[in-house]
Formats: structure tokens, sequence, C-alpha cells
């Protein structure tokens, strides 16, 4: 008898038929056309020398980094921290709230109930930006209805602090839902055992649901953060009807130069700023969460 | 070190549907119980209402000697054996084992060689470091039972402790089982669906039906001696005849079956009987074989098919009458038993439990 070699089966990864190519072009043709190829017009707009009173830069003009150099003053940085800070307080905020709300509705309602509170949360996610934030101003705004309330209570609802905490609530308004539908899917998978293995070792259900269902929820937390900031760094409706050109934003802050001012080449570099730190934010926490993911 | 357990007239309710129904029992303090039912007679509920998951709606539960009702999961020290194992993923085998002993306020010094007591105990020395996704299903449920036990729970419950795993394993988990629960002394109570399980490794078993517990006994008595049709399907396959009775005599009943088999069995006060033989206690031979005449029940007939089932075999005889029965013997080489092969079966009176025909929980005589 002869001895078989044993093998392993050979694992060959096919290049990419003709038919799979032939189905990815118009897509990828698609995404070229209306995402790469303008952000490129984006990065090249930026980099030009603005001449004032002209919309939009010259074909030819000189390619400059002043746009860039202008940012580096203390009012744009003012405004990149006021973004973080409000974005940053609102996701925090959102999470803390989205959480409980998450695992109430995986776990305590019914399946009956389960599908209203998400047909609600989805509503909520697709209704109008516009109307949301104005019927926040018309509640909380500085003529809204609960005005003499918080006069009686010595809060003037013109201050700066309220603003700021104003636009930091629009921003929590619209974060809740999203957060709580990204976190459904995390607890759902987590085995509601492992809640009752840690009661019954003596854990009281708080600590065992620090110690053990937060730890194992922990991407689907990060995700969310992540959607929530990324959705918050780049608000634009929430900080101009609630901000009321006190408390701006990037968005606003781009908005202005591209229509107001017409500084084309400026918002470019500012729109680009923007893009870049989303970015870094982005691969920052999942650069953490990678590392802990590794550890485990 | 063992707790005693007293459920009290225990009622639990899920909406309409009464999963524990007034049930009471004691387990004594070191003893091994199984709780042995069908999927949703009501038996996890019974445990989640001693874990403290479950509240009762009436009744009282105790634990060595305490009224336990109102206290929270935590507040008892109940060891929990899960049937997944529920071991934390994101902890290694050490940390799990360590956690309960953190929690029940043990001194942090002696809780390393705590750990490796318990290791030890389970045959896992050396495995502390691993993280559950690494080990083996057997391992996992190892390293669970040692989480349970580290805390010295005076009660441990185990929730279909093996049935996650393959048949070859769980035999050998299940001795490993025994002996560790006899080890640590502690009262345990085996929540399970798999009457092998439950004999093997209950001193007495509880058969439960739709939330009620139906009998408790030894596991010999509760198959030898089933109070009900469905304890006696529950327990294992069987074979039923019906039969009328024609004559008493002291003890034993003379009764006719409805394909004519004339049978010596127990007495039972109902004329219209069931009979219960299991397939294990009849003995099967060639169709002239003497070795029939010593029984007090023979009869003749013909086998329909031959299951190997490995060391065993079930063999399908039908009667001369119609009737079919199931006769299970050890497999053993050589006899070329066949289907069309003409054969006696025969088995003593002491094989037929008795009982009132169509009294699915009637008891036995």
């Amino acid at each position: 008898m002869t001895a078989i070699p044993v093998q392993p089966p050979p694992i060959a990864i096919p290049a990419p038929p003709r038919t799979t190519l032939f189905l990815l072009a118009p897509g990828l043709l698609l995404l070229f056309a209306i995402f790469a190829l303008p952000l490129f017009g984006l990065v090249l707009e930026s980099l030009k020398q603005y001449v004032p009173g002209r919309v939009g830069s010259a074909v030819d003009a000189p390619l400059t980094l002043e746009n860039y150099r202008e940012l580096a003053t203390p009012s744009f940085a003012g405004v990149l921290y006021e973004t973080f800070k409000l974005s940053a307080a609102a996701s925090l905020a959102g999470l803390l709230a989205a959480f409980p709300l998450a695992y109430c509705i995986v776990r305590r309602f019914s399946p009956r109930q389960r599908a209203v509170c998400i047909g609600l949360l989805v509503m909520l996610v697709l209704l109008s930006m516009l109307v949301r934030t104005y019927a926040l101003e018309l509640a909380f705004g500085s003529v809204g209805v609960a005005r003499p309330l918080f006069l009686a209570l010595g809060i003037s609802p013109t201050s700066r602090w309220y603003t700021e905490t104003l636009v930091a609530a629009g921003l929590l308004h619209a974060v809740v839902p999203m957060c709580t539908l990204t976190l459904l899917g995390t607890i759902q998978n987590i085995d509601p055992r492992f809640c009752d293995a840690a009661q019954s070792l003596g854990a009281p259900a708080w600590k065992a649901h620090l110690g053990i269902t937060v730890p194992l929820a922990l991407p689907g937390l990060v995700s969310a953060f992540l959607i929530a900031m990324t959705f918050s760094i780049s608000a634009f409706v929430i900080p101009m009807v609630l901000g009321k050109g006190r408390v701006l934003f990037l968005s606003n802050t781009i908005y202005t130069r591209f229509s107001d001012v017409a500084n084309y080449p400026s918002g470019a570099a500012v729109s680009i700023v923007m893009l870049v730190i989303s970015l870094l934010v982005l691969s920052l926490v999942s650069l953490v969460q990678r590392r802990r993911g590794s550890r485990s | 070190m063992s707790n005693a357990v007293e459920f009290h007239r225990v009622s639990r309710r899920f909406g309409a549907v009464t999963a524990v129904d007034d049930v009471s029992f004691s387990i004594a303090a070191g003893e091994t119980v199984a709780l042995l039912g069908p999927s949703g007679c009501g038996k996890t509920s019974i445990l989640r209402v001693i874990a403290g998951f479950e509240r009762p709606d009436h009744g009282t539960v105790s634990i060595g000697g305490r009224d336990v009702t109102a206290l929270k999961p935590y507040e008892r020290n109940v060891g929990l054996l899960f049937q997944h194992y529920a071991l934390f993923p994101h902890m290694t085998v050490a940390e799990n084992i360590a956690y309960g002993l953190r929690h029940r306020g043990a001194d942090r010094r002696e809780i390393p060689d705590r750990v490796e007591a318990m290791l030890a105990l389970v045959r896992l020395q050396g495995f502390g470091s691993r993280r559950p996704h690494q080990l083996s299903g057997g391992q996992q449920q190892r390293v669970a039972l040692a989480r349970a036990l580290a805390t010295r729970p005076g009660l441990i419950l185990l929730d279909e402790p093996l049935s996650a795993l393959d048949a070859k394993l769980r035999q050998d988990l299940r001795a490993e089982l025994k002996q560790v629960l006899a080890a640590v002394n502690s009262t345990a109570m085996v929540v399970t669906h798999d009457q092998e399980e439950a004999m093997s490794l209950g001193e007495r078993v509880f058969l439960m039906q739709a939330g009620r517990i139906v009998q408790v006994g030894a596991p010999s008595d509760v198959y030898g001696r089933p109070g009900s049709r469905f304890a006696a399907d529950f327990m294992g396959r069987t074979n039923w005849i019906e039969a009328q009775v024609t004559r008493r005599e002291t003890g034993l009943a003379r009764a006719l079956s409805r394909s004519g088999l004339s049978l010596t069995v127990p007495d039972c006060p109902s004329d219209a009987i069931d009979i219960c033989v299991r397939p294990e206690n009849i003995i099967l031979s060639a169709a002239d074989d003497a070795d029939q005449h010593g029984m007090a029940n023979s009869a003749k007939g013909r086998i329909l098919n031959v299951a190997l089932l490995g060391s065993t075999r079930q063999i399908l005889v039908e009667m001369a009458g119609g009737e079919q029965i199931l006769v299970m013997q050890a497999n053993r080489v050589g006899d070329g038993l066949g289907p069309g092969q003409a054969v006696t079966i025969g088995f003593p009176v002491d094989a037929c439990i008795t009982m009132p025909a169509g009294n699915p929980t009637g008891l036995a005589a």
C-alpha cells in the first residue's frame, strides 16, 4: 500500500471573472464620477489663490497653501473647539441615554412593543432635521414656550452658555435614536445568561452589567459613538437654527465662505480640514478598539 | 457545607400559562436530585425560582432553613451551571473562576490559591490563563463547574449540564460530574429532559409534567414502578398491551389482550387494564425453545425487523394476534436473528406493570 500524501486542499482566490467586473463597473463609475472626482476638485480648489471679488478661483490661479495658513487663527480654532466640544458632549450623553434604552427594548419588551419602538426610532431618524430643529427652537429657544420657566429659574435664554447647551441638546436629540438603533444588534447578541451567571456568583445586577454587559458591548458602543460623532461634527442645520450665529460649527463656516463671501478656495480648505479631522477621529477610535480587541 | 431545600406550595404563572403549579418538595442536605421532564413542563422555571431569577406568585422557598423567597439571586449563595456554560468570553479561565470569589467578598490574597484548587478539582491545572473560546466544550463545562463551586455554595443547580456535548463525551463527563459533586458534598439539583442523565446523576428523580411533580422516587423505582403511562413512557421505551381481567387470584390476575394473548400479571383494581412491559425484560428465543417453559407469559410471533444500536439491538416482533412487541437484547454474535424468523417471546409476572386503562395519570396497582 502506498502512502497517500496528505495535502491541505488548495485555497484558491479566484481572479475576478469578467462578469464580476461587469457587475461592479456601473457602481465604480458612479462613485468615481460623483464622489472621487468632485472631491479631487475640492482639494485642488483649496490649494488655489483667492482673488477677492471673484466667485471661485481662476483656472490658471497659482497654487498656494495660503488658504490653510489663514486658518491658523484663534477664531478658526474657536470654531474647531466649539464643534468638537459640543459634538463629543452630545455623543457621550447620547450613548449614555441610548444604552439603557436599547437594553430595555431588546430585553424587556415584547416582540410587538419592540417593533413599535424600532419603527418610532427609524421614523425619528428619517424625519426632516429642519422640522425637528425648529420644533426644538420653538420649545426651548430664546423666545420659546419655556422662556418664562427659564427666567423664573434665573437662567437667561440668551446667554452664551444657554445657547451652547441648546445646540448640544439639538445634537443629542438627533443622536439618541441613531445610537439606540446601532446598539440594538449589539445587545441582542449578548447572551442574557452571562448576566444571570454573574448574579448567581454574587454580583448585584448593576455590577453584573458594568463588569459583563458593558465590556461585551464595547465594540457596539464604539461604533455608536463614531456614528454620533461624525454626524455631530458635520451638523449644519442644528447649530445654524439653535446657535443663531453665536455658536458656529465647521459646517456653518464652510457655508459662509462659499455662499456669503464667495471665497471658494477658503471654503474648500475648511472642508478638507473637516474631512481630515473626521477621518483622524475615526481611525484613532477604531485603532484603540482594535488594540483592545487583540488583547482579549 | 450543604443546604437543604424546601419548596412549599410554589406557583409561578406567565400570563395564561402556569409554569409551576402548586409544587412542594424537599431536598435533604447533601442530596443530589434530578428534576426530569419534557421541555415546557416547568422544570427550568423551578430552577429559576430557586436561583432567585423568578419570584414565585405563591408559596415559599427556603434554602438551608432560611426563607429566601424575597431574596435577589446575588443574595443567595446558589451555584448555577448553565447548559451553554455562559463563561464570560472576555475573561480568562482563572478570572472566570475568581469572579464569584471577588463578589462574595473572599480575601483577595486567598483567591489565586482557591482558583488553583478549583482547577485541580476539575483536572484543568495550567489552563488558568486560557480564554473560554480556546477550550473544548467539555473543558468549558468543567470550567463552568469550577466557577459555580468556587464560592462553596451550599446548593448547586445544574441546567441540562451535559446536553450540549456529544454522546461519548457526555458519558465521561457524567462520571466526572458525579465524582466532583460527591467531593464537594454540596446539595445538587440536576434539571434535565434526558432520563439517562437524570437516572445516572440523581439519587432521587422528580418527574415533572405540565407544571406539577407527578412522581418522586429512586431512579430504579421511577423506572421500574412508573405511576402513570406518562411516567412509564418518559422513563424509557415501553410495550403497552391493552387487556381485560378475566380472573383474579391472590395478588395476580389473568388477563386477555385484545388480540387474544392470555397473560398473568400483577393484580389491578380495574378490569380494563394497560400492561407495561419494558423491552429489555422480554426473553426472545427460537420458536420451539424450551427456555420459555418457566415463564408466566409466553407467546409465539415472527420477527418484523432488527435494529442494531451498537451494544444492543431492538427487535420488533409481530405476535400471532397482530400485536407488535419490541424486544431489547444485548447484541451478541452468531445467533443470526433476522426478519421473518419465527420466535417465542416470554416475560415473568414481575416484568409487567399494570394500571387502569385509559387513565394517563392513574396510579399503578
